[in-house]
């Protein structure tokens, strides 16, 4: 079953085409994963998707739901969206930015009700965030901060969720940690995800299906497996890759001729 | 979703708050060239009550009631409203300098008083249409920015606000100099004052400043979404675009009807969030009612230098609040940069 249906997407900005007619369904309970090269068009796809960004042309389904046509509170109770560059506004607790997760099922003249509360501080516990909730977020570290806004995303209570780049930045233990919370969600919740990412040996790790996106467009969609040995691959990036399997995990390795 | 140090420290700021302004208020009542003891006011405002007689002769109750009783209510109402625009929109543009005049309400008020002051008045006397011209011009400068700006981002609301004031600044001196009779008269304007304050220019300000303090206080809790930027509040489920619309027209309104009574006061909308956000947090909920506590208070205290000091002439007032609140910023800057270090 699709969790997600995009047809026919294009983005245009300007005179430059973004994205170009891409056509992609997207399982429920499943990691996806869109890598591609700088400028491919993957930032704009996923910010698509997320309903941030309208289409020029085409549709997005999430959920059953027409994305760029529901509201804002609709939108936001279909699908969570963690950007490349989240905003962390100093001063704020890390419990009241997560807390700022709810945003679509309160009153804002109200506030927080006990429910908010209680999925605040599951999903706190849950990512292991709890012991410094109370803390400024300006006072976080790289994968603290990370943490953090995926917990916003996840108290949206959403079964999908799209991540722009989620682990920029964050050395390779933070990496693999944030990866790993997220596995979990998809495991153990039947969480959707959809994200981008640069490292090829990680996104093959840890995702179920790889979509290549090249200048706009869909180059290669299919098992990480396939898609690592794709000849697409090599030719969008334009430069030789070698996969080799250690310890049975596939490792994308640049094919240099300086040495 | 607040820890109960944070929680009693918010208790103990609004305890001190309302002490405070109570303090003010009685501070700006009683001082002045005319004296009166503190037992004598209150008798006579308990003997307006219903409760004793007052032992105030007539001149004093003149002073009291015609012009103290109006310039203090008047300065709560003025105070608190550019406390809570300035601290409206320093959320709403995510930008710390943010004041109440950013979309041109000062320039839009400065050009219609001075089309009063010039065009229509003698240039020796501030006519009675001035505020009107004033809360006119302050209304058609938002509605240029936001019709220029308004459907871009809140950069682009702001650039236009910085372009539309520009030329009706320019506008406004090209106006003021054509009459330099009228120069003077037209500064003292600018500079602000609660010295032409009455029971009507009250009754005038006070709708405005009311209903504009609780659309936004009441749109608080969409500011704290709002301090995650456009594109992600839209994402967490905020109609980002009707709430600057609904903000921005309620503080800008509730500025426009306080420049067109009492001038241009300057610094209130900075300085005071400033110090409030230094003294319980960044969530709005906190810092915009607060704000119109110690705006108040801080208008009511500043009136009072202004019109003492030189008495019985009177400084402008936005000159006393500039003196005061330039170093006090200087000093909360440096407090917020140490407690982030």
């Amino acid at each position: 079953m699709s969790a997600v249906e995009v047809r026919h997407v294009s983005v245009d900005i300007g005179a430059a085409q973004l994205v170009r007619d891409v056509s992609l369904e997207f399982a429920a309970g499943q990691w996806h994963t869109i890598v591609g090269p700088n400028g491919a068009g993957k930032t704009t796809l996923v910010e698509t998707i997320a309903g941030v960004r309208q289409p020029t042309r085409g549709a997005v389904e999430v959920s059953g739901t027409s994305i760029h046509t529901a509201n804002e509170r609709l939108r936001a109770q279909t699908v969570a969206f963690v950007p490349q560059h989240p905003i962390v506004p100093a001063g704020m607790k890390v419990r009241d930015y997560v807390g700022l997760g709810r945003t679509a099922y309160r009153s804002l003249l109200r506030g927080p009700s006990t429910r908010d509360h209680e999925i605040v501080n599951e999903v706190l516990n849950r990512l292991d965030i709890e012991r410094f909730a109370d803390r400024d977020v300006a006072t976080l570290s790289g994968g603290e901060r990370q943490r953090m806004v995926l917990a916003r995303a996840l108290a949206q209570h959403t079964m999908v969720v799209v991540l722009d780049e989620p682990i920029t930045g964050l050395d390779i233990r933070h990496q693999v940690d944030l990866l790993e919370v997220l596995r979990r969600e998809v495991e153990e919740c039947g969480l959707t995800v959809i994200a981008t990412l640069h490292d090829l040996t990680l996104a093959a790790q840890f995702a179920d299906r790889l979509v290549l996106l090249a200048d706009g467009q869909v180059r290669a969609d299919g098992t990480p497996h396939d898609v690592l040995r794709s000849a697409e691959l090599a030719d969008s990036y334009g430069v030789a890759l070698q996969v080799v399997t250690v310890g049975g995990s596939d490792v994308v390795v640049p094919v240099t001729a300086t040495r | 979703m607040k820890s109960s140090s944070t929680r009693s420290r918010i208790l103990t700021v609004t305890a001190l708050g309302f002490v405070a302004l109570f303090g003010a208020m009685v501070v700006g009542v009683g001082v002045g060239p005319l004296s009166m003891s503190w037992g004598h006011i209150i008798g006579d405002v308990a003997s307006h009550l219903g409760l004793g007689h007052s032992t105030l002769d007539s001149l004093q109750s003149t002073v009291l009631w015609q012009l103290r009783a109006p310039r203090l209510v008047l300065g709560l109402l003025a105070g608190a409203m550019l406390a809570v625009a300035g601290g409206t929109y320093q959320g709403v543009f995510r930008n710390p300098l943010a004041d109440p005049y950013l979309l041109g309400v000062a320039a839009g008020a400065g050009l219609g008083a001075t089309v009063a002051i010039v065009q229509i008045g003698d240039g020796l006397s501030t006519p009675a249409w001035t505020p009107w011209l004033a809360f006119a011009g302050a209304l058609i400068a938002v509605s240029l920015t936001w019709a220029v700006g308004g459907r871009g981002t809140s950069a682009s609301l702001v650039l236009a606000g910085v372009a539309i004031s520009s030329l009706l600044t320019s506008a406004q001196t090209f106006v003021q100099q054509s009459s330099h009779s009228s120069i003077a008269r037209v500064y003292i304007w600018l500079l602000g004052s609660l010295g032409g304050a009455s029971w009507h220019s009250v009754w005038m300000t006070l709708p405005y400043v009311v209903v504009c303090i609780i659309i936004c206080v009441a749109s608080a809790g969409a500011l704290d979404v709002m301090s995650v930027g456009d594109v992600e509040s839209r994402s967490l489920g905020l109609p980002v675009e009707r709430v600057r619309l609904v903000v921005v027209a309620a503080a800008s309104l509730g500025t426009a009807a306080v420049v067109s009574s009492v001038g241009l006061i300057g610094f209130v909308g900075i300085i005071v969030p400033h110090f409030v956000r230094l003294l319980v947090g960044s969530s709005y909920r906190h810092i915009l009612p607060l704000s119109a506590l110690i705006g108040a208070t801080f208008l009511v205290l500043t009136d009072t230098v202004a019109r003492t000091v030189v008495s019985p002439s009177e400084l402008p007032l936005g000159v006393i609040t500039a003196l005061i609140g330039a170093p006090m910023f200087v000093l909360l800057l440096r407090a917020r940069r140490e407690s982030l270090t």
